[in-house]
């Protein structure tokens, strides 16, 4: 019945959205994960954790292009079972992909958690996960999971769940709005301020693991680039010679910053190493180039630049050679960053009609614009690089975050605190 | 030269109601309302003789563009003649972006903007010493609203006297 359900569901969105048909839909088998033993932990038994554990997957899953079964408490299998499925059981059910797991005790009090991913169709593993976490953390190990299922199946590159968001919380309006630089996990959980309010302070961009943060801070009166800290909130500036500096973004690798510094009317490309030290001037091109994204690759730098008269997009080599001119469009497009997977880059195009997101290759091909409001900027990426975050302002200046999925569809709105800008999503570190 | 037209005109208006009230003795003379700068003291008594004298203490610019018009010329030579005479004075020159822009360039735009006014105070003999430069980006609207007119009272550089 289930997976009837999930067919007739998977055939729906195939006909109501043919420009999400790009992939085939998968439906992913989310039995409930079992447990070798029910026992007692801090944060209630083994077997309940798996179920609240499951439902949370599920629930993860279904904000994606996948289409889980939905959890049958009657759908349990035994704990051998986990590492050598019965295949034709659940391709009978319908299923292209199955998602196995356990919650046990350990000795010390703590969880041990494990999932596996298969093939269905194929009767083969495609992946693996497992860790030791305390009790309490059950849920991010869940979200652990449904990354292995949703990177496994559809080959994204990194996760979408277990990830972390930053961005500026506003209070209050005009000149009494405080700003303060927050993060919090993708599901909303764990949110906290890294900033007190007590400078404006802008565009947070976090290190791949979100170890750290850096953003634009007007302490002191100028705007300048500041590093943080994100465990102890510790902060320096990056660059500390008074100049206006903005625009940071952390290569992948985590160990270089791109920055725009302005040296009398003119704003250039410089780099960073994140440790500190001395700065290496990318670009000499008199006028605004600013918004750098490093390639996922380390090699490569997308920028905008108005060298010819508005703002384009332009690609370079990290040392600043090779400059060509990526966006023809007839429009302006401001605010590159380049997709994890290193296939696209995303824009924010300034045209008649505002502002608004859209995604074009790295070879100028493929443009398109994903939002359809007027005052949409400021796009990020999932690691997962299938879902963008981007800031939605309306017309009396109050902003929210949204998401939106690559492979189209509507934007959905994302709940915070506060009203909200500036978003960054990231990994989070091992 | 308008602006020296209009203060005269403003003298001639309070001339004569000055002379109306010595003609009707008999007549309670409504006591004026206070000008907001007879009260002021220090630095805003300053700023306000300083907007008063300089006709705007704001010049404003085309989309995207950090060019200086004629009018804005004019305004800026107001303040620099202020300046010279107050030259223990410092500025914060303050440039801004509207809210069409997006948030980074936005940053570099009012910084540009702020440059060029003072570059051209520079040039009016104003010493460097006298003035400062920041950037609020889209940070510090001035007016809301998606209108042409509400953005372009948003492209704008504020002299702001410091001290």
């Amino acid at each position: 019945m289930t997976s009837r359900l999930a067919h007739i569901l998977s055939l729906l969105m195939f006909a109501a959205v043919p420009a999400a048909a790009q992939r085939p839909v998968t439906v992913v088998a989310v039995p409930p994960l079992t447990t070798p033993d029910d026992r007692k932990t801090s944060a209630g038994s083994t077997a309940a954790i798996a179920w609240q554990a499951t439902q949370l997957i599920v629930s993860d899953l279904r904000s994606t292009e996948l289409v889980p079964t939905r959890p049958d408490q009657k759908d349990f299998y035994s704990y051998p079972e986990v590492t050598a499925p019965t295949y034709s059981r659940w391709r009978s059910a319908g299923a292209g992909a199955l998602l196995t797991g356990f919650v046990r005790a350990q000795p010390d009090g703590r969880l041990a958690v494990g999932c596996y991913v298969y093939d269905v169709k194929a009767g083969r593993a495609l992946g693996r996960i497992g860790f030791v976490v305390a009790p309490e953390d059950w849920r991010r190990a869940a979200h652990k999971c449904s990354d292995l299922v949703y990177s496994k199946v559809i080959g994204a590159p990194g996760g979408m769940f277990d990830t972390r968001i930053a961005y500026i919380a506003q209070n209050g309006t005009g000149r009494a709005r405080v700003k303060r630089v927050a993060v919090m996990d993708n599901d909303g959980e764990n949110h906290r301020y890294l900033t007190a309010g007590d400078s404006l302070v802008l565009t947070p961009r976090q290190s791949p693991g979100g170890e750290r943060v850096a953003f634009v801070s007007f302490l002191g009166g100028q705007p300048h680039v500041m590093l943080a800290d994100a465990a102890s909130g510790e902060q320096r500036a990056l660059v500390p010679n008074g100049a206006i500096s903005f625009a940071p973004r952390f290569s992948a690798d985590g160990q270089r910053i791109a920055f725009s510094m302005m040296l009398g009317a003119n704003s250039d490309i410089y780099l960073a190493a994140a440790s500190g030290g001395a700065v290496q001037r990318l670009t000499q091109a008199p006028g605004v180039d600013t918004s750098p994204s490093f390639s996922p690759d380390g090699s490569r730098i997308v920028f905008e630049s108005d060298r010819s008269g508005s703002q384009q997009l332009y690609i370079m080599n990290t040392d600043g050679s090779g400059q060509r001119r990526l966006s023809f469009g007839g429009a302006r497009y401001a605010a590159p960053e380049w997709s994890p997977d290193g296939e696209w880059i995303a824009f924010t195009r300034r045209g008649p009609d505002g502002l608004r997101i859209g995604v074009i290759k790295p070879d100028g091909t493929g443009e398109r614009l994903l939002t359809d409001g007027s005052g949409d900027e400021g796009a990020s990426w999932a690691p997962s690089a299938s879902t963008l975050l981007f800031q939605r302002t309306d017309t009396a200046g109050r902003s929210t975050l949204w998401r939106v999925a690559l492979s189209g569809g509507p934007p959905r709105r994302v709940t915070t605190p506060q009203d909200a800008s500036d978003p960054d999503w990231s990994g989070t570190a091992e | 030269m308008r602006r020296a037209a209009l203060l005269l005109l403003a003298f001639g208006l309070s001339a004569s109601e000055a002379s109306a009230q010595l003609r009707f003795p008999g007549i309670i003379p409504r006591r004026p309302a206070q000008p907001p700068q007879q009260q002021l003291v220090g630095i805003d008594a300053l700023r306000a003789e300083f907007v008063a004298q300089s006709g705007s203490a704001i010049v404003y610019f085309g989309g995207d563009s950090a060019v200086l018009s004629p009018g804005a010329k004019a305004t800026l030579d107001a303040q620099a003649r202020w300046l010279r005479q107050h030259p223990a004075v410092v500025v914060q020159i303050e440039g801004h972006a509207d809210p069409s822009d997006t948030r980074d360039h936005a940053l570099a735009v009012g910084a540009r903007r702020a440059q060029e006014v003072r570059d051209y105070l520079i040039l009016l003999g104003i010493p460097a010493a006298q003035l400062t430069v920041v950037s609020w980006g889209k940070e510090r609207v001035a007016v809301m609203g998606a209108s042409d007119a509400a953005l372009a009272l948003n492209r704008r550089v504020e002299t702001v006297l410091v001290r």
